[in-house]
């Protein structure tokens, strides 16, 4: 039971140089993010096939959640 | 010069004399172009002590050697002046499409000089450069002026517009561009109102040579194609910058009723997602953008349409207000942008306002009758107005919040939020020490946009108080007003993760001239020192009181939200201010020292 999230080109920096992971379903992405040491009040915006979700969402199989921090400001 | 236009020009208002000059080689290579010419002339040109509406100030419009050319969102350009608001350095960023038919017209910088006896409009097609009357557009709003001069000349034409605000010269006017881009901060529209100038109509078919053709195409399809794969680019293109309005509540940084909390209960309301589902109907971008994040709204309620809201005025315009109606948010910044009134510095001055009067400070014999509580949508409307005339209690407000509340005393100096006069955009700073400093050493005042730093406090601790923070906020004030020096826009930088070094190898390829990140960063503080030290000359007794923030993120912790009962400590403050001197190579009161002015190759130029 494995899904992917894809982190912000940004948190690269904060996450050894990579923004792609496999990670397992069957966990909330608020628990899955704090497995991945990103901190989740740096997320702006979880996304999972087009939809917005909350932090709360149960990553389901195959999900490619994508979790948009924010960097840069205006 | 490859990527440069090639021409300074110069317009004296006063005598009505027009003329171009070459733009000068070493002030190209030591300051690079807009914001950098911007300082360059502001601080060789204005005579120490000039009034900032008189005729001895100067705007100076400047594009930069990115400006116009083929990379992502090279369409930023920079209006630098002294500031009728702070009395210091001004320097306001503008999107759109002006600042290419600047370099097309063979020009860098447009300098307007003097003051002209009658209303008048610029009038630029090439090498057709007239001053024109323009005592009939006198008195409208910036839309219905725009809209006038594309009818007259033509699309191809790009227009920068004064509204009734800057005509009043109210210190906080901003000038305004294709139907909803500003340069908004610091009253540089003011300036324009002061100089008699209603417009300044621009196009231009010239070519901008670049150094190697070949290279400069692959680097520029190369940072295109970067944009296109970027991960989050169909997110940021749906929501642009109120991707940030459920995140900034969320983490208590959304200005919520003048600054007393950062997290709004009435806040989702106003979130990205609700906006655009409820009134934006499509995405508008700059010159250049494969990443438009201007939306373009509708409001059915009020029958209007605008360009926006933008993030800083949900925040200023809605939750700072106590205003959790989209739609209203969207009617007020219409108001503001037709106005020609800057919806940062409004929203502060009203939200300050508000407070006065739900403490009991003001009634509505002080108001003009109005009720000036938290969340009244047409009372917000109203003082828009009232402000951009200078009408009644608007006159009061007009002065911005250090003034006013300096004249109306009693205590509501503790929540007049700013820095150096200049109201504080969008981020409640209560908690999160390194974005405090941020808008502290801002060069223009409480501005977020040279150091957003909110994402390192909350990656390393908000409340941490330590050496790696302030270089944080150093290397970001360095680093990312480069690129209004370079003409473009940093956001495809910072919100959708290019690789810098992309831009390297166009601007190489432009330029000729192979420059690093590290060379541009010392260009970035080359111009921060320059515009510190114009500060210093400008003010007596400027020193570390200038650089302190709003009381109320030191002594008045939040009630509710994510930051309730949470403050920065005043030494934690001093702390800040010392390591940031420290490590800027300043003295204890916060000024450069003549080694770092030397190390910068200043010393001639402030001597």
């Amino acid at each position: 039971m494995t899904a992917t999230i894809k982190t912000s080109s940004g948190l690269k920096s904060y996450l050894d140089g990579k923004d792609e992971f496999e990670v397992e379903a069957g966990r909330s992405v608020l628990e899955t993010l704090i497995s991945l040491n990103i901190k989740p009040e740096l997320i702006a915006l979880v996304i999972v096939a087009g939809e917005q979700r909350s932090k709360d969402y149960v990553i389901q199989e195959k999900d490619v959640v994508k979790v948009m921090a924010i960097i840069g400001g205006g | 010069m490859n990527g440069y236009g090639g021409k300074i020009l110069r317009v004296n208002l006063s005598t009505g004399k027009i003329a171009k000059e070459q733009t000068p080689v070493d002030v190209a290579r030591d300051f690079i172009g807009g914001r950098g010419f911007g300082a360059y002339y502001l601080y060789k040109e204005v005579p120490q002590g000039a009034d900032p509406l008189g005729p001895e100030n100067k705007l100076i419009i400047s594009s930069g050697p990115m400006s116009g050319l083929m990379v992502p969102g090279a369409g930023k350009c920079d209006f630098t002046t002294k500031s009728p608001l702070t009395g210091g350095y001004a320097s306001a960023s503008m999107g759109g499409h002006f600042t290419a038919e600047i370099k097309y017209a063979g020009l860098d910088s447009i300098i307007l000089e003097g003051i002209s006896s009658k209303p008048v409009y610029l009038f630029i097609d090439n090498d057709r450069v007239e001053l024109r009357d323009a005592s009939e557009f006198w008195g409208q709003g910036t839309i219905a002026v725009e809209k006038q001069f594309k009818e007259k000349f033509g699309e191809e034409f790009q227009i920068a517009v004064i509204g009734p605000g800057g005509e009043n010269v109210v210190p906080y006017a901003c000038i305004n561009h294709d139907f909803g881009r500003q340069a908004g901060r610091g009253g540089v529209g003011a300036v324009m109102g002061a100089k008699k100038v209603k417009a300044i109509v621009i196009h231009g078919t010239k070519s901008i040579t670049v150094s190697d053709s070949q290279a400069y195409r692959n680097a520029g399809k190369a940072l295109f194609k970067a944009c296109k794969d970027a991960s989050f680019l169909e997110e940021w293109t749906r929501y642009g910058t109120t991707v940030v309005t459920s995140w900034c509540d969320e983490v208590g940084a959304l200005p919520t009723r003048n600054f007393s909390a950062g997290s709004f209960e009435d806040g989702k309301n106003l979130y990205g997602p609700v906006m655009r589902e409820k009134i934006v109907i499509t995405d508008k971008g700059c010159f250049g953008c494969p990443s438009p994040c201007g939306k373009y709204s509708r409001s059915k309620k009020y029958g209007s349409y605008v360009e926006g809201p933008e993030y800083e005025t949900i925040g200023l315009l809605g939750s700072n207000l106590g205003i959790s109606d989209i739609e209203a948010v969207a009617q007020a910044n219409l108001l503001a942008d037709d106005a020609g009134i800057d919806t940062i510095s409004a929203g502060n001055a009203i939200g300050w306002a508000m407070e006065c009067y739900e403490k009991g400070i003001f009634t509505k014999d002080d108001t003009d009758g109005l009720e000036l509580k938290f969340g009244n949508i047409e009372a917000t409307f109203e003082l828009i107005g009232k402000i951009s005339r200078k009408e009644g209690f608007g006159a009061l407000l007009a002065e911005g919040v250090k003034k006013a509340s300096q004249k109306i005393g009693k205590g509501t100096e503790k929540f007049a939020i700013h820095v150096k006069g200049m109201e504080q955009s969008a981020y409640a700073t209560h908690n999160a020490t390194a974005m405090l400093l941020a808008y502290m050493t801002c060069d223009v005042g409480a501005h977020h946009n040279r150091s957003w730093a909110i994402t390192y406090d909350l990656q390393v601790g908000r409340d941490l108080v330590v050496p790696e923070k302030v270089a944080r906020v150093i290397w970001l004030q360095n680093f990312r007003p480069m690129f209004d020096v370079l003409g473009g826009c940093r956001l495809q930088w910072v919100e959708l993760g290019i690789d810098r070094n992309l831009y390297i190898a166009a601007l190489d390829a432009i330029t000729g001239i192979h420059r690093d990140w590290d060379d541009y960063e010392k260009v970035g503080d080359r111009i921060w020192n320059l515009t510190r030290m114009f500060w210093a000359r400008e003010n007596d007794g400027f020193s570390r009181s200038w650089d302190m923030p709003a009381p109320r993120f030191y002594e008045d912790a939040p009630e509710s939200g994510a930051t309730k009962g949470q403050i920065t400590k005043i030494e934690d403050v001093h702390r800040l201010l010392d390591m940031y001197y420290e490590q800027r190579g300043w003295s204890n009161d916060g000024l450069p020292t003549s080694e770092k002015l030397a190390e910068l190759n200043l010393s001639e130029l402030v001597a």
